[in-house]
């Protein structure tokens, strides 16, 4: 049977899955999808949506009423639904930890139900609290003792213990501050690029679906799937007027956070070096108002402002704000060139070595021609 | 005080002392059995709750004196059997128990009970490993008043005949003479303090999450 053999990270399919309560309203109506293997999948919508019931129908919490979800192939419906559990990681809003467990015990929960050493049980537990980024010292803490931040770490080292091939997460970065909220999020992409689980991931924060998300449903109220698509598709093409609203006002900017900046065409500029005399500046300047100092190793060290009539050795070097590479998003490339003293972004090599220079104009101008066709379907 | 009576009078003070803890430390063992039995069918089927939560706040207003007077009418014992005190004071003591038990097993969060049985808890598993230990304690809580509430009835049963430290009251009441009286009264304070220490001290080392939580 499937669920003897070491799993890979599975396909699991929502097949025309529709779950009715008790009163007749659907929560989740007709889904189907497919949540890639080894990929993030994002369920997102506002709340009443059904994007919980989703989730709980794949460990079987909630029972569906018509349709199949199957994990590789394999109706969910047919698998001992206890076993299945074991073998899906689970992560809540607020964590749900065990009060009455120490992080150590409530990380090794899993372990412990299937049985295994208490040794080894142990050690993946303290591994795991150090691959969540906690400390060796907090093991023998209880779960009130720590942070809300804290616990939602340990609810994630919880949820791999016995390393399951899926994960499933509702609302797991939720409940905590914006700053915490972004490391957390850094961090478990982070973790994710190391695991390579099968992940359903349950926010209603679009933001965090676009971040996270490889694909993302959006749905919508009466339980239907409004979208199902990449980030980058969902906006640059909304499937309809509900998902563009959603999305929000800002997503012509946000989409160009997955468009390469490697098709940007930079331009050379006037540079001078650190060790420059306030005649050089001028020189090299010409009619413009600013000039790039390059260090050294010709990395770009600040602008300065020619009419200050200084040598560039001063301190009255403006700061070169963002840098972007070839390789990072037009997000950054705008982001530099709106910060910039003269409009322009400054293009470095890996090294960090200068390249060029974009404004902002023609960053808008490659975003709204060449970059709306590099948009991934 | 008469200190005199102290010496003469040790062994009856201490068979009197052990007699309390005997009459007011068995009802609370019984009826922890019982009222977690009943706890947990009451958990388990919610509809029964409002009526064993009337039938014990019922038994609860009956006054003492005249549970141990009709008692061995109804259960056919002997009027002076320690067995009536024993009977009336499990049935207060579960009229107490019984709400803390319901309390505590229903102080498992929504998140907490989720994310165990997604994990694959459940049934007799989950009640022993998850919603008993985070019951423990309100039920703790229950218990320290309930020993404490037995302590001082057990008093009572001098009334009736079985008592304990409250013979060496009534006695000291009867002949008009204080040290008896003072005895009974400091010893069974005494052992009211030194039984509720003993189980907050048991509920320290059972669960020693506790303290954090209610922070929390």
């Amino acid at each position: 049977m499937l669920f003897d053999d070491p799993w890979g990270s599975p396909v699991i399919e929502f097949e025309n899955v529709t779950k009715r309560f008790d009163d007749g309203a659907p929560a989740v109506d007709g889904l189907s999808l497919v949540a890639p293997d080894g990929e993030i999948t994002v369920f997102v919508g506002p709340s009443g949506c059904g994007k919980t019931t989703s989730l709980r129908m794949i460990n079987r919490t909630i029972p569906v009423t018509s349709g199949t979800i199957s994990v590789d192939g394999q109706d969910i419906a047919t698998t001992d639904a206890v076993q299945l559990r074991r073998k899906i990681g689970y992560v809540i809003q607020h964590a749900g930890l065990f009060p009455h467990r120490t992080v150590v015990d409530n990380i090794a929960t899993v372990p412990h139900l299937l049985g295994w050493d208490k040794k080894k049980s142990r050690s993946v537990a303290l591994e795991l609290l150090e691959r969540v980024g906690l400390e060796a010292g907090m093991a023998k803490r209880y779960p009130a003792q720590l942070s809300g931040g804290q616990q939602q770490r340990v609810g994630v080292a919880r949820a791999l213990a016995a390393d399951p091939p899926m994960l499933l997460m509702d609302e797991p970065f939720s409940a905590v501050d914006p700053i915490v909220r972004a490391q957390l999020q850094d961090e478990f992409l982070r973790l994710q690029q190391e695991l390579g689980k099968t992940i359903a991931f349950v926010t209603h924060d679009i933001d965090e679906a676009i971040k996270l998300g490889d694909k993302v449903a959006v749905m919508q109220a009466g339980g239907t799937l409004a979208q199902f698509a990449s980030p980058a598709e969902l906006l640059s093409r909304p499937a309809n007027d509900f998902v563009a609203e959603f999305i929000g006002r800002d997503r012509g900017y946000r989409r160009l956070s997955f468009v390469a900046a490697d098709g940007l065409v930079v331009s050379e500029r006037s540079t001078v070096s650190t060790d420059a005399s306030a005649d050089d500046v001028r020189r090299a300047a010409g009619d413009a108002q600013h000039v790039l100092v390059l260090d050294s190793d010709r990395r770009p060290a600040g602008w300065l402002a020619v009419d200050g009539g200084t040598d560039a050795s001063t301190a009255a070097m403006l700061d070169i704000g963002t840098t972007f590479t070839s390789s990072q998003s037009l997000r950054t490339a705008l982001d530099g060139a709106l910060a910039s003293p003269t409009g322009e972004a400054v293009c470095v090599d890996d090294d960090g070595r200068f390249v060029g220079v974009i404004d902002h104009i023609q960053i808008a101008k490659y975003a709204s021609t060449e970059g709306a066709r590099q948009v991934p379907t | 005080m008469d200190w005199q009576y102290l010496s003469s009078n040790s062994a009856l003070i201490w068979s009197k002392l052990v007699e309390h803890l005997y009459l007011s430390i068995t009802p609370i063992l019984i009826a922890l059995v019982l009222s977690l039995l009943i706890g947990l069918f009451s958990v388990s089927f919610p509809k029964v709750y409002p009526a064993v939560l009337a039938l014990s706040s019922t038994f609860y207003t009956v006054p003492s004196i005249a549970l141990f007077v009709m008692l061995p009418g109804i259960i056919q014992t002997n009027i002076l059997s320690p067995l009536n005190v024993i009977v009336a004071l499990s049935i207060y003591s579960v009229s107490l128990l019984v709400r803390n038990v319901v309390d505590g097993l229903r102080e498992t969060s929504a998140d907490v009970r989720q994310s165990a049985l997604s994990m694959g808890y459940g049934g007799i598993r989950q009640l022993w490993e998850v919603d008993l230990p985070i019951a423990m304690p309100l039920i703790f809580a229950g218990l320290r008043v309930a020993t404490v509430a037995n302590i001082s009835m057990v008093s009572v049963g001098a009334l009736v005949g079985i008592g304990g430290l409250g013979e060496l009251m009534a006695d000291g009441f009867r002949r008009n003479y204080l040290t008896p009286l003072l005895v009974g009264l400091v010893l069974s304070v005494v052992l009211a303090l030194t039984a509720d220490l003993v189980i907050v001290t048991l509920q320290r080392w059972l669960t020693p999450w506790a303290k954090f939580a209610r922070q929390a």
